[in-house]
């Protein structure tokens, strides 16, 4: 931190606010910093490395050709960098090309006696797995590669077990531990053309497992694409793990998913419902008493009479009618179509998370490719993004006393990760309520609570 | 050192985008033909950061186009060959696969070992812990397998070039003129152009490709001025100059064609 302090001093500072947030990741950083860690040894630590000089154009010096040709050959060898797994603890997952499938036995096998229970379930030929989906438990059918030794942290929130206590990992899943090198997938023996002549050879009780690694070029080609992953997604999901957050599959992740966005939202609108239904009654009461007259020609908007408020007032000239996003949906909106749907659900690294019990999570992202969906979305796939989200109202504490932060923070809210061609950019979009803050009731209550003489010019910048 | 890889270089498509596998590809893509991509994947040694990534190198249609045009590479349909490739592979590749495979990661034991010996001697104190390892050197290595096989089916698992927004013919142009492209959209523009290799310089244009006879809102040239000179970059508008009529031949990758503007923010 502190040299992007000094850095902010040293440049010239024309907008202040150019240097708040430096992202080292959204431009391209020289590679020669990564040499600064060390590879094939120990990874006791791993900084990131501090942002490079950079020049400004190219001119024909034999130094500054050395300096790229030395970045060129960093990035090569940090590319270059192989994947290894130690023989004793690798975890070897295989690749289910047919989704989820109870474990192939042999049936003289003596587990299958042990296991009276299961016998059924054993029976079942190895060439029939789409048929034996239910039989496999809840894992979800596009889950394409198990894991029988699953000893990892990262399971801790990746993968779904069935009930032969194998994990079964979604086709993204599987793909982000085989690029981050904690997992070893194996082509299973269906798909690599064994000569059944062959099957003797040393087997490891697994007649599925044919033993040859699955390079990141081939699950690349078998998972990109499989069961509604796509590249933009992936990027979205690898870059957030990355990062360190949980990130899930949301209902509305297949086309064909929207009953499951209803049901998420209804156990939390229940109690609030109640709410802005007294606050209804109250207000219909008010209203009863004294009859808005919003008939300018009679007369001034604020009505002729006695006011001895300026409230009063106020909020007879508040004639406009204005969204309120408490209340409740009058007509059912037709549902979040996709792209403008919410895929993924997001924790911060310190929610806690169970498998089993997934909580509420704090972010909810819908993937938008930008080079097939160049313009803002309109109003009502909006709308229905936002409705397909539960009511978030800005309620803690540090809300409830500033006005800004309750605005910006909204009644619903979702973020749109726009990725263009491998680069992510995440839009929050929440909807704002001007029409419940008062502001006349704001400042009668700021004059209550505290005597402000004036108010005093603030320094500028920071 | 980098070795130069077999042209023409195989670019897998894989679920509507482009990807490069290869080490070696990428390097000499990136030092002979000015062509980044974005890296995509985890680096496995460092896994948890977005600032440094690793293979696969995603590249635009665009740039995949531009490198089939210039015949230094072709499109091949990953999925399909991958599948066949595995399907036709024979128990004596298989058994030298995992052999190549096992002696890579025995390779990178020695040399781990070895290290962490002089480690020792030179810290005593240190802790190390660590695994040691078997290995796998799965992309590398995979190119190997995939070329092994790919041969002789290659030929039909080729795709056509890729299609290509309209804005190609300016992406074409400035990567003529020695410029180096990537995806703009952090920058808010099509395209960020960078006067030399992006590993060593800044951007130095924002790009926006317009058609020729296409009515520009002046509020987005106001719009893209101060957005670029807030970044301390040039906005730069351009397009091909004649319509695009003849879509025989060069018509499309025609970049002597193009003009482009570049547009300051003069806040008088």
């Amino acid at each position: 931190m502190a040299d992007t302090d000094e850095a902010a001093i040293h440049m010239p500072s024309q907008d202040a606010s150019a240097h708040i947030e430096v992202d080292l990741s959204d431009e391209t950083q020289d590679f020669r910093m990564l040499s600064n860690i060390s590879f094939l040894t120990d990874g006791t630590q791993a900084s990131i490395p501090k942002r490079g000089e950079k020049d400004f154009e190219p001119n024909p010096t034999l130094y500054q050709a050395d300096i790229l040709s030395a970045s060129r050959q960093a990035m090569h060898n940090a590319l270059a960098y192989p994947r290894v797994h130690h023989p004793k603890n690798q975890i070897i997952g295989v690749y289910a090309p047919n989704g989820p499938a109870p474990p192939t036995l042999h049936t003289s096998n003596l587990e299958s006696i042990a296991e009276g229970s299961l016998q059924p379930d054993a029976e079942v030929p190895t060439t029939t797995a789409a048929t034996t989906t239910t039989t496999v438990g809840n894992v979800h059918p596009d889950a394409c590669v198990y894991i029988a030794n699953p000893k990892s942290n990262l399971f801790k929130t990746i993968g779904q077990a069935d009930r032969w206590n194998r994990i079964w990992l979604l086709p993204e899943e599987a793909l982000f531990m085989l690029e981050r090198g904690s997992l070893n997938i194996h082509w299973p023996r269906s798909e690599v053309g064994y000569d059944e002549d062959e099957e003797a050879d040393e087997d490891e009780s697994n007649i599925e497992d044919s033993g040859i690694p699955m390079s990141l070029q081939a699950a690349y080609a078998a998972f990109a694409s499989r069961g509604g992953l796509n590249s933009e997604r992936f990027s979205v999901y690898t870059g957030l793990r990355r990062l360190g957050y949980t990130i899930t599959r949301a209902p509305g992740w297949n086309d064909d998913g929207e009953d499951a966005t209803g049901i998420e939202d209804s156990g939390l609108e229940d109690g609030r419902k109640q709410g802005a239904g007294l606050a209804g009654i109250y207000s219909r009461f008010m209203q009863w008493l004294c009859p808005p007259s919003t008939n300018t020609a009679l007369g001034p908007v604020a009505g002729v009479g006695f006011h001895r408020s300026y409230d009063d007032i106020y909020s007879k000239l508040s004639i406009i009618p204005w969204y309120d996003p408490t209340a409740a949906p009058q007509a059912a909106r037709s549902p979040a179509q996709a792209p403008y749907r919410v895929v993924f659900h997001v924790y911060k690294p310190s929610t806690p998370f169970k498998k089993s019990a997934p909580p509420p999570p704090d972010f909810r992202i819908a993937v938008v490719n930008a080079r097939a969906h160049t313009s803002v979305p309109t109003l009502s796939q909006l709308g229905a993004l936002l409705e397909s989200t539960p009511l978030d109202p800005p309620t803690s504490e540090k809300m409830s006393r500033q006005l800004y932060m309750r605005l910006r923070h909204g009644y619903r809210n979702v973020i749109l990760a726009v990725v263009d061609e491998g680069v992510v950019s995440y839009l929050r979009i929440s909807e704002a309520a001007f029409g419940k803050e008062k502001l006349y009731k704001q400042k009668a209550l700021a004059n209550k609570t505290q005597y402000r003489p004036k108010p005093k010019p603030k320094p500028k910048g920071r | 050192m980098a070795s130069d890889p077999l042209l023409p270089v195989p670019i897998s498509y894989i679920a509507g985008s482009y990807f490069l596998f290869s080490i070696d590809a990428v390097t000499y893509l990136r030092r002979e033909h000015h062509i980044c991509g974005v890296l995509t994947g985890t680096l496995p040694q460092i896994p948890q950061q977005n600032v440094f990534l690793g293979l696969p190198l995603k590249l635009m249609p665009e740039e995949a186009r531009l490198l089939v045009e210039h015949g230094v590479a072709c499109i091949v349909d990953e999925v399909k060959a991958q599948r066949e490739g595995m399907r036709a592979l024979r128990e004596a590749d298989r058994r030298k696969y995992r052999r190549e495979l096992e002696s890579q990661g025995a390779h990178a034991m020695r040399l781990q070992t070895n290290r962490k010996e002089q480690q020792r001697e030179a810290a005593l104190k240190r802790v190390d812990a660590k695994k040691t390892a078997a290995a796998k050197k799965k992309a590398a290595a995979a190119i190997a397998v995939g070329e092994a096989e790919g041969e002789g089916n290659a030929a039909h698992q080729l795709l056509p070039p890729p299609t290509v927004p309209p804005s190609y013919p300016l992406f074409a142009h400035l990567h003529a003129e020695g410029y180096y492209l990537s995806p703009g959209l952090r920058f808010g523009c099509q395209y960020l152009a960078y006067p030399g290799d992006p590993l060593r310089f800044h951007s130095h244009f924002l790009v926006v490709a317009a058609d020729w006879d296409e009515e520009l809102d002046l509020m987005a040239v106001v719009a893209g001025g101060r957005l670029g000179t807030g970044v301390k970059k040039g906005f730069l508008i351009g397009g091909a100059a004649q319509p695009r009529g003849d879509e025989s031949g060069l018509g499309l990758g025609d970049a002597g064609s193009v003009r482009t503007f570049s547009v300051e923010w003069a806040g008088m």
